[in-house]
């Protein structure tokens, strides 16, 4: 019990300092930072460096680690994330999110991908209590933890420009009125979140002795819940939630195994956001705006698409593609076309409705193993399949996102991204086993299994996905949904029950990603949980946001050119992602309301 | 024209220049032709889908130093009957959307007759009908999933030791070594841990070995104290993880934090653990030893590490990928540098000359190597030398 209560403690400490430093950016910034994961796998690679590499005494090694990842902090607010904070949010979010991709492969082509041993800078394991071992590390962990806290509430309670940082974050406007340098305040925070995620990395490695580039994901993700349950912003709240996290995490995992530990932490966020709408700390504003929505339509600037486009458009990818095109660019092809068709669907809810669900992964999955095991247990043939695929993920995850709906803002992101990987979680529990040799679409005996055939497939589905998109864009349902999103609060006072229409519009996306989920599954005759990862819902996100948020057709454009590109940039694997990461930054910088955009 | 309009279009400009250098493409490249001529001199391409970057980039950078290495060496032995040998990357992130694009991209390059890879199940897998349609030669050297042979076709081949096989033989040892009860932590993974635990726990049910308690462990968690208080809170003689070297590393830091001594057995890869501290008088079964006094090991390590000085060990992933390449090159002598001479050519060969193995033949019959062995290692002093306890 003890022994639980103390492992729950020093990984409440990790998430702790990654949650104030997650806190701090959006308090100021309305930012929800990604970047702030790399920096811890940045930090501990550092570290490593240091000490192992150049046999720099770890004390020196602290502070130059420290101001490394604080430098570049400022360069990334300076250079990306601010000029795009100022007016749109979720761009911001979009390419922190580049950043972060950026940072983990720079860092991975630095320091090589290969796991390594943190040294022991100090004795671990020389205390006991209970059956517990301890070390002087863990104490002193837990020592700097305290100070910085300590200092860091002094500092914004009695400093100036603490105070400043305080002002910013409760009104940006308000504080530039009295002569606040918001500018600089917001580059301090970063700055100042940074180095609190590079100290969160170098600790985390002493913690658990082993580092790679790419080890800041996961920590920074559980940083990231906790934050969000203590509530934006709130830096109490940051310490509070990463504390009892990782108790709460800690007890989980001894009562239900680690095979649960996600669903377990994603069930304690969605329990505490729907007790308490703005985390534990937080603040519910009385009026909020989802982050999608008001302002972001009239920033775009509308791309007028001639008529004869449309019909172009069919012919070059129904038959000119299918006709010319060689196998190689068909498989790519139907890569483009399943995700243009799981986009295209959740255009309705992250334009329309104005959610950004995060967790799109979660009813992709719930289609692929529907169809995927009615068709191999119950012989359904998979023109059937797929439909019943389909609703299975509407109805599955409608009534699992129910809960969720109240949630308001950024929470809203953050809860249904959690539903996405505990949805994935709970598969993984319940269907333990890969399933293998999922049938592939056949007509009369004879099998659709050739590149062509699934290219020709998928494109009918994508057609008839866009028109059904269409047909509810122009319905009396689409401009009620529409009218959520555009602003929730007029919708409420017209007698809208906003609530309900978010989670059909969630129903109808969830349906067209379990249309999605069970083509793959079909084409790749070979399903695993695996496969359905947070990437895969924030591919959707990007897919989305980079066509035009509301716009089905723009799911497409995006889909050809996230999925296209990547295949493009072949010709450089080493550089590929980081590459990839500059072209979304600049896309992104330059059409922030996306590539086609409407302001209807 | 306005500003922003001039804007747009031009961002209109740039996609559709993008979406036609990606129909483009299909004008130039022609459809796979699986009978490549064997001209005289010409060059023998084996394409390799590994993950570069992402998650598992470790692994594909492994292998890429070992296949460099064996290139290297075959070529300058004359490469195959004068036909010099390259390999085509691309880089599938492991991660089956790719791997699948680049198995098609294979197929359709009709210089490349073999395939190597993927590196997980989850990549290989659905990429192995495209390779079956295109008549190429998939091999999946690192793939100890049974299921990818299993249910793969003739044209899925591995030289990997399952993972059913190497957990039976653990649980063998373990029982052998006066073991009777264990602990277990295994990899929340469906196309591996899961099954791995299923083939250990049937042979320990079998043999009579005890399992005290099982916990299933997620591979990126990384603290895994909780559920290791549980799993030895019945006391096991022993402690068995079956999963791979970073989390094997954590994971007995952490076993012997929360004050558990007895011997650990497991985690593949374990070179990524030897330089964990608590790791020393881990038992793991090998299938590669550095250490082995074995001249065509030694060799190997020495060539490894006069090419490569900074890698501090050479693991069974590097032996793996030279092994393959090898096997690869035997089986295009005997068969001839076509598709279809590869093919044949994994059915006739025998004996080749093996780092793992000592000399690979394969069962027709799986299209594995027949009979693989393991022999216990132990951590000792940072290094793992052959144990004879």
């Amino acid at each position: 019990m003890f022994d639980t209560l103390i492992a729950g403690l020093l990984r409440g400490n990790v998430y702790a300092l990654g949650a104030v430093g997650i806190s701090l950016v959006f308090g100021v910034m309305n930012v929800v930072n990604f970047a702030q994961f790399s920096f811890f796998g940045l930090g501990a690679m550092l570290a490593w460096f240091f000490v192992v590499k150049l046999g720099v005494s770890f004390w020196i090694a602290l502070p130059a680690v420290l101001v490394i990842c604080a430098a570049l902090g400022l360069l990334i607010n300076v250079s990306v994330v601010r000029p795009l904070a100022r007016y749109l949010p979720l761009a911001a979010m979009l390419s922190t999110y580049a950043v972060a991709q950026i940072l983990d492969n720079v860092s991975q082509l630095a320091f090589t991908a290969q796991f390594q041993t943190f040294p022991a800078v100090l004795p671990t394991s020389n205390f006991q209590i209970g059956n517990m071992r301890f070390g002087t590390s863990d104490v002193v962990m837990l020592g700097i933890t305290a100070a910085v806290m300590v200092s860091m509430s002094l500092f914004l309670k009695f400093g100036k420009t603490g105070r400043a940082i305080r002002a910013t974050a409760q009104d940006q406007e308000a504080a530039l009125q009295v002569g606040i340098p918001v500018g600089t305040v917001q580059n301090l925070s970063f700055l100042i979140a940074s180095a609190l995620g590079g100290l969160a990395g170098i600790f985390f490695s002493l913690y658990i002795g082993v580092v790679s580039p790419t080890s800041g994901l996961n920590i920074g993700m559980t940083a990231f819940v906790a934050a969000t349950l203590g509530g934006l912003g709130s830096l109490v709240g940051a310490v509070i939630g990463g504390f009892v996290l990782g108790i709460l995490e800690a007890f989980g995992i001894y009562l239900f195994g680690d095979a649960a530990r996600q669903i377990l932490v994603f069930v304690i966020l969605i329990v505490v956001l729907i007790v308490r709408p703005g985390g534990l700390l937080g603040k519910v504003p009385l009026i909020s705006s989802e982050p999608l929505t008001g302002t972001f339509l009239g920033k775009g600037r509308p791309l007028r698409i001639p008529r004869w486009v449309w019909p172009a458009a069919f012919v070059v990818g129904g038959v000119l593609v299918p006709v010319f095109a060689d196998s190689y660019v068909l498989t790519t092809g139907t890569q483009v076309l399943i995700y243009a068709i799981i986009a295209a669907g959740f255009t309705v809810t992250a334009g329309q409705a104005g959610v950004i669900a995060l967790g799109q992964a979660g009813p992709i999955a719930i289609g692929a193993y529907t169809s995927a095991i009615i068709s191999v247990y119950l012989h359904v043939p998979f023109w059937a399949a797929l439909p019943i695929a389909g609703l299975a993920a509407a109805v599955i995850a409608s009534i699992l996102a129910s809960p969720i709906w109240g949630v308001k803002g950024h929470y809203i992101s953050i809860a249904t991204l959690g539903l996405g990987i505990a949805i994935v979680a709970a598969i993984q529990l319940i269907v333990p086993q890969a399933i293998y040799d999922i049938p592939v679409p056949s007509i009369g005996g004879i099998a659709l299994n050739t590149p062509l055939a699934y290219y020709v497939i998928d494109f009918v589905v994508l057609a008839i996905t866009l028109l059904v998109m269409w047909r509810i864009r122009r319905s009396h349902l689409g401009k009620v949904i529409s009218s959520v999103g555009s602003d929730e609060v007029a919708a409420l006072a017209s007698g809208v029950r906003v609530r309900d229409y978010k989670a059909l519009a969630f129903a109808v996306s969830a349906f067209f990603a379990g249309i999605g989920g069970s083509l793959l599954a079909h084409q790749y005759t070979y399903i695993d949980t695996t496969i359905f990862t947070m990437m895969m819902s924030l591919l959707v996100v990007t897919i989305v946001i980079l066509g035009g948020v509301s716009l089905p057709y723009g799911a497409v454009v995006g889909s050809i050119i996230l999925i296209g590109a990547m295949e493009l940039l072949r010709f450089t694997p080493e550089w590929r992602i980081i590459v990839y990461g500059l072209v979304l930054i600049l896309v992104v910088r330059f059409r922030p309301g996306g590539i086609l955009v409407r302001n209807s | 024209m306005s500003r922003p309009q001039r804007r747009a279009l031009l961002a209109t400009a740039v996609i559709a220049a993008a979406a036609l250098a990606l129909t483009g493409c299909s004008l130039s490249a022609s459809a796979g032709d699986s009978s490549a001529s064997a001209k005289d001199g010409s060059t023998v391409y084996f394409g390799v889908s590994a993950a570069i970057t992402g998650q598992y980039a470790q692994y594909g950078q492994q292998f890429k130093e070992a296949f460099d290495l064996a290139v290297e060496q075959v070529n300058k032995d004359g490469g195959i009957d004068g036909h010099p040998v390259a390999l085509k990357y691309e880089d599938s992130q492991s991660d089956p959307k790719q791997s699948v694009t680049v198995a098609q991209k294979f197929v359709n390059d009709s210089d490349v007759v073999l395939v190597f890879g993927d590196y997980s199940s989850a990549a290989s897998i659905p990429a192995s009908p495209i390779y079956t349609a295109g008549k190429l030669v998939q091999y999946g050297f690192n793939n100890s999933n049974p299921d990818f042979t299993a249910k793969g076709t003739e044209y899925q081949w591995s030289t990997s030791i399952t993972t059913s096989a190497s957990y039976e033989w653990t649980a063998d040892y373990v029982k052998k070594q006066g073991v009777d009860t264990v602990g277990v932590s295994y990899l929340n993974t469906s196309d591996w841990g899961v099954p791995a635990f299923a083939a250990f726990k049937a042979e320990a049910d079998k043999i009579g070995l005890k399992i005290t308690d099982a916990e299933a462990v997620d591979p990126t968690s990384d603290d895994y104290r909780p559920s290791l208080t549980k799993a030895v809170a019945a006391k096991p003689d022993a402690f068995v993880h079956i999963g791979y070297g970073p989390d094997a590393a954590k994971l007995v830091t952490q076993l012997r934090a929360i004050g558990y001594d007895g011997t650990f057995y497991g985690g593949q890869d374990e070179q990524s653990f030897d330089g964990t501290p608590d790791a020393e008088g881990s038992i793991v079964g090998a299938q590669f030893i550095e250490t082995s006094t074995d001249p065509a090991v030694s060799s190997f390590v020495k060539a490894f590490k006069k090419k490569y000085p900074d890698e501090a060990d050479v693991t069974g992933f590097e032996a793996g990928a030279y092994d393959a390449l090898n096997v690869a090159v035997a089986a295009a002598k005997a068969g001839g540098i076509t598709r279809d001479g590869i093919l044949k050519g994994f059915t006739a060969v025998k004996d080749v000359p093996s780092v793992v193995y000592g000399k690979i033949t394969f069962d027709p019959e799986t299209r594995r190597v027949a009979d693989p062995q393991l022999t216990p290692t132990i951590l000792k002093g940072g290094k793992w030398v052959e144990y004879k306890g």
